[in-house]
Protein backbone atom coordinates (compact mmCIF):
# COMPACT_ATOMS: atom_id res chain seq x y z
CA UNK A 1 0.00 0.00 0.00
CA UNK A 2 1.28 3.47 -0.78
CA UNK A 3 2.62 5.66 1.99
CA UNK A 4 2.01 9.33 2.49
CA UNK A 5 4.54 11.17 0.33
CA UNK A 6 7.18 12.95 2.38
CA UNK A 7 8.04 16.51 1.37
CA UNK A 8 11.34 16.74 -0.48
CA UNK A 9 14.49 18.17 1.14
CA UNK A 10 14.08 21.40 -0.79
CA UNK A 11 10.47 21.81 0.16
CA UNK A 12 11.29 21.08 3.77
CA UNK A 13 14.19 23.55 3.85
CA UNK A 14 12.05 26.20 2.19
CA UNK A 15 9.21 25.73 4.65
CA UNK A 16 11.51 25.75 7.68
CA UNK A 17 13.29 28.87 6.46
CA UNK A 18 9.94 30.56 5.94
CA UNK A 19 8.72 29.60 9.41
CA UNK A 20 11.92 31.02 10.87
CA UNK A 21 10.97 34.33 9.25
CA UNK A 22 7.40 34.03 10.59
CA UNK A 23 5.98 33.35 7.15
CA UNK A 24 3.70 30.48 6.18
CA UNK A 25 3.46 29.13 2.67
CA UNK A 26 -0.22 30.03 2.35
CA UNK A 27 0.33 33.55 3.66
CA UNK A 28 -1.44 33.13 6.98
CA UNK A 29 -0.10 34.48 10.25
CA UNK A 30 1.37 31.79 12.52
CA UNK A 31 -1.62 31.82 14.83
CA UNK A 32 -4.57 31.88 12.44
CA UNK A 33 -6.86 29.16 11.22
CA UNK A 34 -7.60 28.43 7.60
CA UNK A 35 -10.96 29.34 6.16
CA UNK A 36 -13.63 27.50 8.13
CA UNK A 37 -16.87 26.61 6.41
CA UNK A 38 -19.68 24.74 8.13
CA UNK A 39 -22.76 23.50 6.33
CA UNK A 40 -25.61 21.18 7.20
CA UNK A 41 -27.64 18.63 5.29
CA UNK A 42 -31.43 18.62 5.20
CA UNK A 43 -31.62 16.03 7.95
CA UNK A 44 -30.69 16.91 11.52
CA UNK A 45 -27.32 15.90 12.90
CA UNK A 46 -25.18 15.96 9.76
CA UNK A 47 -22.42 18.56 9.83
CA UNK A 48 -20.05 19.12 6.93
CA UNK A 49 -16.96 21.01 8.07
CA UNK A 50 -14.32 22.31 5.70
CA UNK A 51 -11.12 23.63 7.19
CA UNK A 52 -9.07 24.74 4.23
CA UNK A 53 -8.78 21.61 2.13
CA UNK A 54 -9.59 19.28 5.00
CA UNK A 55 -13.19 18.13 4.92
CA UNK A 56 -15.01 16.12 7.56
CA UNK A 57 -18.64 15.03 7.66
CA UNK A 58 -20.08 13.84 10.96
CA UNK A 59 -23.38 12.11 11.23
CA UNK A 60 -25.22 11.50 14.47
CA UNK A 61 -27.70 8.67 14.78
CA UNK A 62 -29.57 7.21 17.70
CA UNK A 63 -31.20 3.92 18.58
CA UNK A 64 -32.73 2.45 21.71
CA UNK A 65 -30.84 -0.30 23.54
CA UNK A 66 -30.39 -1.76 27.00
CA UNK A 67 -27.81 0.09 29.15
CA UNK A 68 -24.56 -1.43 30.41
CA UNK A 69 -25.00 -3.42 33.62
CA UNK A 70 -22.63 -1.30 35.67
CA UNK A 71 -24.11 1.99 34.42
CA UNK A 72 -27.84 1.65 34.56
CA UNK A 73 -28.62 5.35 34.51
CA UNK A 74 -26.34 6.32 31.64
CA UNK A 75 -27.06 6.32 27.96
CA UNK A 76 -24.42 5.17 25.50
CA UNK A 77 -22.42 7.56 23.37
CA UNK A 78 -19.86 6.26 20.91
CA UNK A 79 -17.63 8.09 18.49
CA UNK A 80 -16.28 6.15 15.53
CA UNK A 81 -13.62 7.35 13.18
CA UNK A 82 -12.48 5.42 10.20
CA UNK A 83 -10.01 6.90 7.77
CA UNK A 84 -10.77 5.66 4.29
CA UNK A 85 -8.89 6.01 0.99
CA UNK A 86 -11.29 8.86 0.15
CA UNK A 87 -9.18 11.19 2.25
CA UNK A 88 -5.77 10.09 1.06
CA UNK A 89 -4.43 7.10 -0.87
CA UNK A 90 -2.20 6.35 2.13
CA UNK A 91 -5.17 5.39 4.28
CA UNK A 92 -6.19 1.80 4.11
CA UNK A 93 -9.73 0.77 4.82
CA UNK A 94 -10.23 -1.99 7.31
CA UNK A 95 -6.97 -1.51 9.17
CA UNK A 96 -6.53 0.94 12.01
CA UNK A 97 -3.57 3.22 11.54
CA UNK A 98 -1.66 5.04 14.29
CA UNK A 99 -3.19 8.33 13.22
CA UNK A 100 -6.64 6.88 13.61
CA UNK A 101 -5.95 5.54 17.10
CA UNK A 102 -4.48 8.89 18.10
CA UNK A 103 -7.49 10.72 16.70
CA UNK A 104 -10.09 8.54 18.35
CA UNK A 105 -8.29 8.71 21.73
CA UNK A 106 -8.23 12.49 21.65
CA UNK A 107 -11.87 12.75 20.65
CA UNK A 108 -12.78 10.25 23.35
CA UNK A 109 -11.10 12.34 26.04
CA UNK A 110 -12.10 15.78 24.82
CA UNK A 111 -15.72 15.08 23.98
CA UNK A 112 -16.83 11.95 25.76
CA UNK A 113 -14.94 11.91 29.02
CA UNK A 114 -15.25 15.65 29.51
CA UNK A 115 -19.00 14.97 29.74
CA UNK A 116 -19.78 17.43 26.97
CA UNK A 117 -22.88 15.37 26.33
CA UNK A 118 -24.79 14.44 29.45
CA UNK A 119 -25.20 10.67 29.09
CA UNK A 120 -27.68 10.68 31.97
CA UNK A 121 -30.07 12.65 29.79
CA UNK A 122 -30.07 9.73 27.33
CA UNK A 123 -31.59 7.40 29.93
CA UNK A 124 -35.22 6.52 29.20
CA UNK A 125 -36.20 3.74 31.61
CA UNK A 126 -33.54 3.13 34.28
CA UNK A 127 -31.79 -0.18 33.77
CA UNK A 128 -33.89 -1.12 30.76
CA UNK A 129 -33.91 1.36 27.93
CA UNK A 130 -31.48 4.09 27.00
CA UNK A 131 -30.62 5.99 23.87
CA UNK A 132 -27.48 4.79 22.19
CA UNK A 133 -26.06 7.75 20.34
CA UNK A 134 -23.35 7.32 17.79
CA UNK A 135 -21.27 9.83 15.93
CA UNK A 136 -19.82 8.55 12.66
CA UNK A 137 -16.97 10.72 11.51
CA UNK A 138 -16.23 10.52 7.79
CA UNK A 139 -12.99 12.16 6.74
CA UNK A 140 -13.38 13.03 3.07
CA UNK A 141 -10.31 15.13 2.50
CA UNK A 142 -7.12 15.27 4.49
CA UNK A 143 -4.80 18.23 4.53
CA UNK A 144 -3.71 18.43 8.16
CA UNK A 145 -5.70 19.79 11.08
CA UNK A 146 -7.60 16.51 11.36
CA UNK A 147 -8.04 16.60 15.14
CA UNK A 148 -9.37 20.15 15.17
CA UNK A 149 -11.71 19.53 12.25
CA UNK A 150 -13.08 16.25 13.62
CA UNK A 151 -13.69 17.70 17.08
CA UNK A 152 -15.38 20.75 15.63
CA UNK A 153 -17.48 18.69 13.26
CA UNK A 154 -18.62 16.27 15.96
CA UNK A 155 -19.57 19.02 18.38
CA UNK A 156 -21.41 20.93 15.67
CA UNK A 157 -23.32 17.81 14.62
CA UNK A 158 -24.23 17.07 18.25
CA UNK A 159 -25.51 20.60 18.72
CA UNK A 160 -27.45 20.37 15.46
CA UNK A 161 -28.98 16.96 16.17
CA UNK A 162 -32.57 16.62 17.35
CA UNK A 163 -33.48 13.42 19.12
CA UNK A 164 -37.09 12.10 18.98
CA UNK A 165 -39.16 13.21 21.95
CA UNK A 166 -40.25 10.49 24.38
CA UNK A 167 -42.52 10.09 27.34
CA UNK A 168 -42.81 7.39 30.01
CA UNK A 169 -46.20 6.65 31.53
CA UNK A 170 -46.65 3.77 33.94
CA UNK A 171 -43.38 2.18 32.82
CA UNK A 172 -44.42 2.30 29.18
CA UNK A 173 -42.19 4.18 26.82
CA UNK A 174 -43.54 6.15 23.88
CA UNK A 175 -41.26 7.50 21.17
CA UNK A 176 -42.87 10.26 19.13
CA UNK A 177 -42.29 10.64 15.41
CA UNK A 178 -41.33 14.10 14.12
CA UNK A 179 -44.92 14.53 12.94
CA UNK A 180 -46.38 13.98 16.40
CA UNK A 181 -43.91 16.05 18.38
CA UNK A 182 -40.94 18.10 17.33
CA UNK A 183 -37.68 16.33 18.14
CA UNK A 184 -35.67 17.92 20.95
CA UNK A 185 -32.03 19.04 21.09
CA UNK A 186 -29.53 17.04 23.12
CA UNK A 187 -28.45 18.10 26.61
CA UNK A 188 -24.99 19.44 25.92
CA UNK A 189 -23.30 20.71 29.06
CA UNK A 190 -20.36 22.55 27.55
CA UNK A 191 -18.70 23.02 24.19
CA UNK A 192 -15.11 21.77 24.16
CA UNK A 193 -12.99 22.22 21.03
CA UNK A 194 -9.48 21.09 20.16
CA UNK A 195 -6.65 23.35 19.07
CA UNK A 196 -3.46 21.77 17.74
CA UNK A 197 -0.08 23.50 17.87
CA UNK A 198 2.87 22.34 15.82
CA UNK A 199 6.40 23.12 16.98
CA UNK A 200 9.52 24.09 15.08
CA UNK A 201 13.09 24.98 16.01
CA UNK A 202 13.22 23.04 19.28
CA UNK A 203 9.97 24.51 20.52
CA UNK A 204 10.97 28.09 19.75
CA UNK A 205 8.32 28.62 17.08
CA UNK A 206 4.81 27.23 17.02
CA UNK A 207 1.93 27.51 14.65
CA UNK A 208 -1.78 26.82 14.77
CA UNK A 209 -3.78 24.68 12.32
CA UNK A 210 -0.87 23.21 10.37
CA UNK A 211 -1.42 21.92 6.86
CA UNK A 212 -0.27 18.40 6.07
CA UNK A 213 3.13 19.57 4.86
CA UNK A 214 3.71 21.77 7.88
CA UNK A 215 2.70 18.85 10.05
CA UNK A 216 5.20 16.56 8.32
CA UNK A 217 8.02 19.08 8.78
CA UNK A 218 7.25 19.88 12.41
CA UNK A 219 9.08 18.47 15.41
CA UNK A 220 6.11 17.80 17.61
CA UNK A 221 2.61 18.83 18.47
CA UNK A 222 0.56 19.86 21.45
CA UNK A 223 -3.20 19.41 21.50
CA UNK A 224 -5.26 21.55 23.84
CA UNK A 225 -8.97 20.93 24.26
CA UNK A 226 -10.85 23.60 26.13
CA UNK A 227 -14.31 25.09 26.34
CA UNK A 228 -15.20 28.76 25.84
CA UNK A 229 -15.60 29.13 29.63
CA UNK A 230 -11.86 28.64 29.90
CA UNK A 231 -11.76 25.12 31.34
CA UNK A 232 -9.05 22.90 29.86
CA UNK A 233 -10.29 19.38 29.09
CA UNK A 234 -7.16 17.89 27.59
CA UNK A 235 -3.54 18.73 27.15
CA UNK A 236 -1.38 16.36 25.21
CA UNK A 237 2.12 16.68 23.93
CA UNK A 238 3.36 14.31 21.28
CA UNK A 239 6.85 14.16 19.81
CA UNK A 240 9.50 16.86 19.90
CA UNK A 241 12.06 17.65 22.55
CA UNK A 242 11.74 19.22 25.94
CA UNK A 243 9.63 22.28 26.25
CA UNK A 244 9.51 25.35 28.41
CA UNK A 245 6.53 25.37 30.77
CA UNK A 246 5.91 29.01 29.94
CA UNK A 247 5.51 28.14 26.25
CA UNK A 248 2.94 25.55 27.23
CA UNK A 249 1.05 28.11 29.30
CA UNK A 250 1.14 30.49 26.38
CA UNK A 251 -0.30 27.73 24.16
CA UNK A 252 -3.19 27.18 26.54
CA UNK A 253 -3.84 30.90 26.58
CA UNK A 254 -3.86 31.10 22.77
CA UNK A 255 -6.02 27.96 22.59
CA UNK A 256 -8.68 29.57 24.78
CA UNK A 257 -8.85 32.52 22.42
CA UNK A 258 -9.11 30.19 19.42
CA UNK A 259 -11.81 28.06 21.04
CA UNK A 260 -13.91 31.17 21.65
CA UNK A 261 -13.32 32.29 18.07
CA UNK A 262 -14.25 28.89 16.60
CA UNK A 263 -17.22 28.63 18.97
CA UNK A 264 -18.58 31.87 17.55
CA UNK A 265 -18.29 30.50 14.00
CA UNK A 266 -20.21 27.38 15.06
CA UNK A 267 -22.86 29.49 16.82
CA UNK A 268 -23.25 31.60 13.70
CA UNK A 269 -23.59 28.58 11.42
CA UNK A 270 -26.17 26.94 13.71
CA UNK A 271 -28.13 30.16 13.96
CA UNK A 272 -28.20 30.61 10.20
CA UNK A 273 -29.37 27.04 9.75
CA UNK A 274 -32.09 27.45 12.39
CA UNK A 275 -33.32 30.55 10.60
CA UNK A 276 -33.38 28.69 7.30
CA UNK A 277 -35.50 25.90 8.83
CA UNK A 278 -37.76 28.20 10.77
CA UNK A 279 -40.37 28.81 8.11
CA UNK A 280 -43.01 31.30 9.20
CA UNK A 281 -41.36 31.81 12.61
CA UNK A 282 -43.45 29.13 14.29
CA UNK A 283 -40.64 27.01 15.70
CA UNK A 284 -40.73 28.75 19.08
CA UNK A 285 -44.36 27.87 19.65
CA UNK A 286 -44.13 24.36 18.22
CA UNK A 287 -41.10 23.06 20.04
CA UNK A 288 -41.53 20.45 22.73
CA UNK A 289 -38.63 21.27 25.06
CA UNK A 290 -39.17 23.38 28.14
CA UNK A 291 -37.58 26.72 28.80
CA UNK A 292 -34.84 26.24 31.43
CA UNK B 1 -32.94 15.64 -11.11
CA UNK B 2 -29.49 14.26 -10.57
CA UNK B 3 -26.89 16.54 -9.10
CA UNK B 4 -23.28 15.82 -10.00
CA UNK B 5 -19.89 17.26 -9.15
CA UNK B 6 -16.61 16.09 -10.55
CA UNK B 7 -13.40 16.20 -8.48
CA UNK B 8 -14.80 17.54 -5.20
CA UNK B 9 -11.91 15.96 -3.24
CA UNK B 10 -8.29 17.06 -3.36
CA UNK B 11 -6.27 14.05 -2.32
CA UNK B 12 -7.84 11.17 -4.23
CA UNK B 13 -6.80 10.67 -7.87
CA UNK B 14 -10.34 11.16 -9.04
CA UNK B 15 -13.63 11.73 -7.31
CA UNK B 16 -17.26 12.57 -7.90
CA UNK B 17 -20.45 13.20 -6.01
CA UNK B 18 -23.80 12.06 -7.28
CA UNK B 19 -27.12 12.88 -5.66
CA UNK B 20 -30.44 11.66 -6.85
CA UNK B 21 -33.68 10.45 -5.39
CA UNK B 22 -32.65 11.39 -1.85
CA UNK B 23 -29.35 9.54 -1.95
CA UNK B 24 -26.07 11.38 -2.03
CA UNK B 25 -22.87 9.43 -2.67
CA UNK B 26 -19.23 10.49 -2.77
CA UNK B 27 -16.95 8.25 -4.80
CA UNK B 28 -13.18 8.39 -4.95
CA UNK B 29 -10.91 6.39 -7.21
CA UNK B 30 -7.22 5.85 -6.60
CA UNK B 31 -5.38 4.07 -9.30
CA UNK B 32 -3.53 2.47 -10.77
CA UNK B 33 -1.64 1.96 -7.48
CA UNK B 34 0.51 -0.69 -5.92
CA UNK B 35 -1.37 -3.86 -5.11
CA UNK B 36 -0.90 -6.16 -2.17
CA UNK B 37 0.80 -9.40 -3.12
CA UNK B 38 -2.20 -11.59 -2.29
CA UNK B 39 -4.58 -9.51 -4.45
CA UNK B 40 -2.22 -9.19 -7.38
CA UNK B 41 -3.42 -10.50 -10.74
CA UNK B 42 -0.68 -11.25 -13.29
CA UNK B 43 -2.63 -10.24 -16.39
CA UNK B 44 -5.00 -7.55 -15.24
CA UNK B 45 -5.65 -4.83 -12.70
CA UNK B 46 -7.40 -5.79 -9.51
CA UNK B 47 -10.51 -3.72 -8.88
CA UNK B 48 -11.31 -3.05 -5.26
CA UNK B 49 -14.60 -1.51 -4.18
CA UNK B 50 -15.18 -0.31 -0.63
CA UNK B 51 -18.60 0.92 0.41
CA UNK B 52 -19.05 2.83 3.61
CA UNK B 53 -22.52 3.43 5.00
CA UNK B 54 -23.65 6.84 6.25
CA UNK B 55 -24.02 5.57 9.82
CA UNK B 56 -22.60 2.53 11.53
CA UNK B 57 -20.10 0.05 10.19
CA UNK B 58 -20.51 -1.92 7.03
CA UNK B 59 -22.14 -5.31 7.22
CA UNK B 60 -23.47 -8.01 4.95
CA UNK B 61 -25.57 -5.55 2.98
CA UNK B 62 -22.57 -3.37 2.16
CA UNK B 63 -20.49 -6.43 1.18
CA UNK B 64 -23.24 -7.50 -1.21
CA UNK B 65 -23.49 -4.07 -2.81
CA UNK B 66 -19.70 -3.91 -3.05
CA UNK B 67 -19.63 -7.18 -4.93
CA UNK B 68 -22.29 -6.02 -7.40
CA UNK B 69 -20.41 -2.79 -8.10
CA UNK B 70 -17.07 -4.58 -8.24
CA UNK B 71 -18.26 -7.15 -10.78
CA UNK B 72 -19.72 -4.36 -12.90
CA UNK B 73 -16.67 -2.11 -12.82
CA UNK B 74 -14.37 -5.01 -13.63
CA UNK B 75 -16.02 -5.25 -17.03
CA UNK B 76 -16.20 -1.53 -17.60
CA UNK B 77 -12.56 -0.76 -16.82
CA UNK B 78 -9.96 -1.95 -19.33
CA UNK B 79 -8.29 -4.04 -16.66
CA UNK B 80 -5.81 -5.63 -19.05
CA UNK B 81 -4.27 -2.20 -19.67
CA UNK B 82 -2.83 -2.12 -16.15
CA UNK B 83 -1.66 -5.58 -15.12
CA UNK B 84 -0.43 -6.12 -11.54
CA UNK B 85 -1.92 -2.91 -10.22
CA UNK B 86 -4.89 -1.96 -8.12
CA UNK B 87 -7.75 0.34 -8.99
CA UNK B 88 -9.40 1.24 -5.75
CA UNK B 89 -12.88 2.70 -5.67
CA UNK B 90 -14.23 3.98 -2.37
CA UNK B 91 -17.88 4.87 -2.08
CA UNK B 92 -19.27 6.83 0.82
CA UNK B 93 -22.99 7.26 1.27
CA UNK B 94 -23.45 10.74 2.70
CA UNK B 95 -27.21 10.97 3.03
CA UNK B 96 -30.13 8.71 2.37
CA UNK B 97 -33.76 9.70 1.78
CA UNK B 98 -35.61 11.27 4.71
CA UNK B 99 -37.04 8.00 5.97
CA UNK B 100 -33.58 6.56 6.47
CA UNK B 101 -32.96 8.81 9.43
CA UNK B 102 -36.03 7.95 11.47
CA UNK B 103 -33.62 6.99 14.07
CA UNK B 104 -35.11 4.16 16.07
CA UNK B 105 -33.44 1.33 14.22
CA UNK B 106 -31.29 0.85 11.19
CA UNK B 107 -33.43 -0.21 8.24
CA UNK B 108 -32.06 -3.73 8.14
CA UNK B 109 -34.99 -5.31 6.39
CA UNK B 110 -35.21 -2.64 3.72
CA UNK B 111 -34.13 -3.47 0.23
CA UNK B 112 -30.61 -2.58 -0.77
CA UNK B 113 -31.47 -1.88 -4.39
CA UNK B 114 -32.50 1.81 -4.20
CA UNK B 115 -28.98 3.04 -3.42
CA UNK B 116 -27.35 0.98 -6.17
CA UNK B 117 -28.01 3.34 -9.12
CA UNK B 118 -26.37 6.20 -7.21
CA UNK B 119 -23.39 3.98 -6.38
CA UNK B 120 -22.92 2.89 -9.98
CA UNK B 121 -23.29 6.40 -11.39
CA UNK B 122 -20.97 7.92 -8.78
CA UNK B 123 -18.31 5.28 -9.38
CA UNK B 124 -18.39 5.70 -13.15
CA UNK B 125 -18.08 9.48 -12.80
CA UNK B 126 -15.16 9.06 -10.42
CA UNK B 127 -13.48 6.68 -12.87
CA UNK B 128 -13.99 9.21 -15.68
CA UNK B 129 -12.44 11.96 -13.56
CA UNK B 130 -9.45 9.74 -12.80
CA UNK B 131 -8.93 9.20 -16.56
CA UNK B 132 -8.77 5.44 -16.17
CA UNK B 133 -9.20 3.82 -19.58
CA UNK B 134 -12.71 2.43 -19.83
CA UNK B 135 -14.27 0.23 -22.48
CA UNK B 136 -17.61 1.98 -22.02
CA UNK B 137 -19.57 4.11 -19.62
CA UNK B 138 -22.75 3.03 -17.93
CA UNK B 139 -26.03 4.49 -16.78
CA UNK B 140 -28.38 2.95 -14.27
CA UNK B 141 -32.12 3.35 -13.90
CA UNK B 142 -34.37 2.37 -11.03
CA UNK B 143 -37.97 1.44 -11.74
CA UNK B 144 -40.75 0.22 -9.47
CA UNK B 145 -43.93 -1.54 -10.53
CA UNK B 146 -46.78 -0.59 -8.21
CA UNK B 147 -49.84 -2.62 -7.35
CA UNK B 148 -51.81 -1.08 -10.23
CA UNK B 149 -49.21 -2.46 -12.64
CA UNK B 150 -47.92 0.96 -13.65
CA UNK B 151 -44.24 1.83 -13.79
CA UNK B 152 -42.82 4.40 -11.39
CA UNK B 153 -39.48 5.95 -12.19
CA UNK B 154 -37.17 6.78 -9.27
CA UNK B 155 -39.75 5.79 -6.64
CA UNK B 156 -39.75 7.34 -3.17
CA UNK B 157 -39.30 5.26 -0.02
CA UNK B 158 -43.06 5.02 0.46
CA UNK B 159 -43.60 3.99 -3.15
CA UNK B 160 -40.96 1.27 -2.83
CA UNK B 161 -42.71 -0.09 0.26
CA UNK B 162 -46.00 -0.34 -1.62
CA UNK B 163 -44.53 -1.58 -4.91
CA UNK B 164 -45.08 -5.15 -6.04
CA UNK B 165 -41.62 -5.33 -7.61
CA UNK B 166 -38.55 -3.12 -7.98
CA UNK B 167 -35.93 -3.31 -10.71
CA UNK B 168 -32.49 -1.92 -11.22
CA UNK B 169 -31.13 -1.94 -14.75
CA UNK B 170 -27.80 -0.59 -15.94
CA UNK B 171 -26.94 -0.12 -19.59
CA UNK B 172 -23.60 0.39 -21.24
CA UNK B 173 -23.01 3.36 -23.50
CA UNK B 174 -23.67 1.07 -26.47
CA UNK B 175 -27.12 0.27 -25.12
CA UNK B 176 -26.33 -3.24 -23.88
CA UNK B 177 -27.75 -4.47 -20.62
CA UNK B 178 -25.00 -4.65 -17.99
CA UNK B 179 -26.64 -5.15 -14.61
CA UNK B 180 -30.10 -6.28 -13.72
CA UNK B 181 -31.36 -6.81 -10.21
CA UNK B 182 -35.04 -7.39 -9.53
CA UNK B 183 -37.00 -7.96 -6.36
CA UNK B 184 -40.64 -8.92 -5.87
CA UNK B 185 -43.33 -10.59 -7.99
CA UNK B 186 -43.47 -9.87 -11.69
CA UNK B 187 -44.06 -11.59 -15.01
CA UNK B 188 -41.65 -11.82 -17.92
CA UNK B 189 -43.90 -9.49 -19.95
CA UNK B 190 -43.78 -6.92 -17.17
CA UNK B 191 -40.03 -7.22 -17.01
CA UNK B 192 -39.80 -6.63 -20.76
CA UNK B 193 -41.84 -3.48 -20.30
CA UNK B 194 -39.54 -2.37 -17.47
CA UNK B 195 -36.55 -3.09 -19.68
CA UNK B 196 -37.96 -0.93 -22.49
CA UNK B 197 -38.72 1.90 -20.11
CA UNK B 198 -35.31 1.76 -18.41
CA UNK B 199 -33.54 1.73 -21.74
CA UNK B 200 -35.53 4.77 -22.78
CA UNK B 201 -34.51 6.59 -19.61
CA UNK B 202 -30.85 5.75 -20.04
CA UNK B 203 -30.53 6.22 -23.78
CA UNK B 204 -33.50 8.13 -25.11
CA UNK B 205 -35.39 7.15 -28.24
CA UNK B 206 -34.44 4.01 -30.09
CA UNK B 207 -33.49 5.75 -33.32
CA UNK B 208 -31.60 8.51 -31.54
CA UNK B 209 -28.13 7.16 -32.16
CA UNK B 210 -28.52 7.11 -35.92
CA UNK B 211 -29.15 10.85 -35.94
CA UNK B 212 -26.25 13.24 -35.96
CA UNK B 213 -24.53 13.68 -32.61
CA UNK B 214 -25.26 17.39 -32.36
CA UNK B 215 -29.01 17.04 -32.62
CA UNK B 216 -29.24 14.46 -29.89
CA UNK B 217 -26.99 16.57 -27.66
CA UNK B 218 -29.13 19.66 -28.06
CA UNK B 219 -32.50 18.02 -27.60
CA UNK B 220 -33.08 18.88 -23.97
CA UNK B 221 -34.49 15.54 -23.04
CA UNK B 222 -33.70 15.81 -19.35
CA UNK B 223 -34.87 12.31 -18.59
CA UNK B 224 -32.02 10.88 -20.62
CA UNK B 225 -29.52 9.74 -18.04
CA UNK B 226 -26.65 9.53 -20.45
CA UNK B 227 -26.81 13.30 -20.82
CA UNK B 228 -26.27 13.75 -17.09
CA UNK B 229 -22.95 12.00 -17.49
CA UNK B 230 -22.03 13.97 -20.59
CA UNK B 231 -23.05 17.20 -18.91
CA UNK B 232 -20.91 16.58 -15.85
CA UNK B 233 -17.85 15.80 -17.92
CA UNK B 234 -18.46 18.74 -20.27
CA UNK B 235 -18.72 21.16 -17.37
CA UNK B 236 -15.50 19.84 -15.88
CA UNK B 237 -13.66 20.17 -19.19
CA UNK B 238 -14.95 23.70 -19.66
CA UNK B 239 -13.77 24.54 -16.14
CA UNK B 240 -10.34 23.03 -16.63
CA UNK B 241 -9.84 24.53 -20.07
CA UNK B 242 -11.17 28.00 -19.31
CA UNK B 243 -7.68 29.46 -19.84
CA UNK B 244 -7.78 28.17 -23.38
CA UNK B 245 -9.93 30.42 -25.58
CA UNK B 246 -10.00 28.08 -28.55
CA UNK B 247 -11.90 25.34 -26.71
CA UNK B 248 -15.51 25.90 -25.72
Amino acid sequence: MPREAEPSFNERAFLLQAVQDNIRLDGRALDTYRNLDISFADNFGIADVRLGKTRVITRISASITAPRHDRKLDGIFTITTELSPLASPAFESGRQSDLETHLSRILEISLRRSQALSTESLCLVAGQKVWSLRADIHVLDYDGGLIDACCLSTLTALRHYRIPDTSVKGGELTVYTPLERDPVPLAILHHPLCVTFNFFELGEKWLVDATLMEQQCSEGEVVVAANPQGEVCLLQKGGGGEMDALVLLRCVEVALGKVRELGKVVDGALERDAKRRDKGGKSRELRAENER
Amino acid sequence: MADTTLLPLHRADGSATYSKNGYSVVAAVNGPIEVQRRDELPEEAAVDVVLRPAAGVGGLRERHLESVVQHTLRHVILVSAHPRTLIQCTLQIVTGPEDDSVTCSLPQAASDLPVLPALLQASILALLSTSIPLSMTLTAAFVAVNSKDTLVLDPSVQQIKRASSIHLLAFSSRGDLLVVESEGDFTIDKWEEVHQKAKLICHGEEGDESESEDVSMKSDDISKLENVLKDAVERQIAKEQRWNQTIG
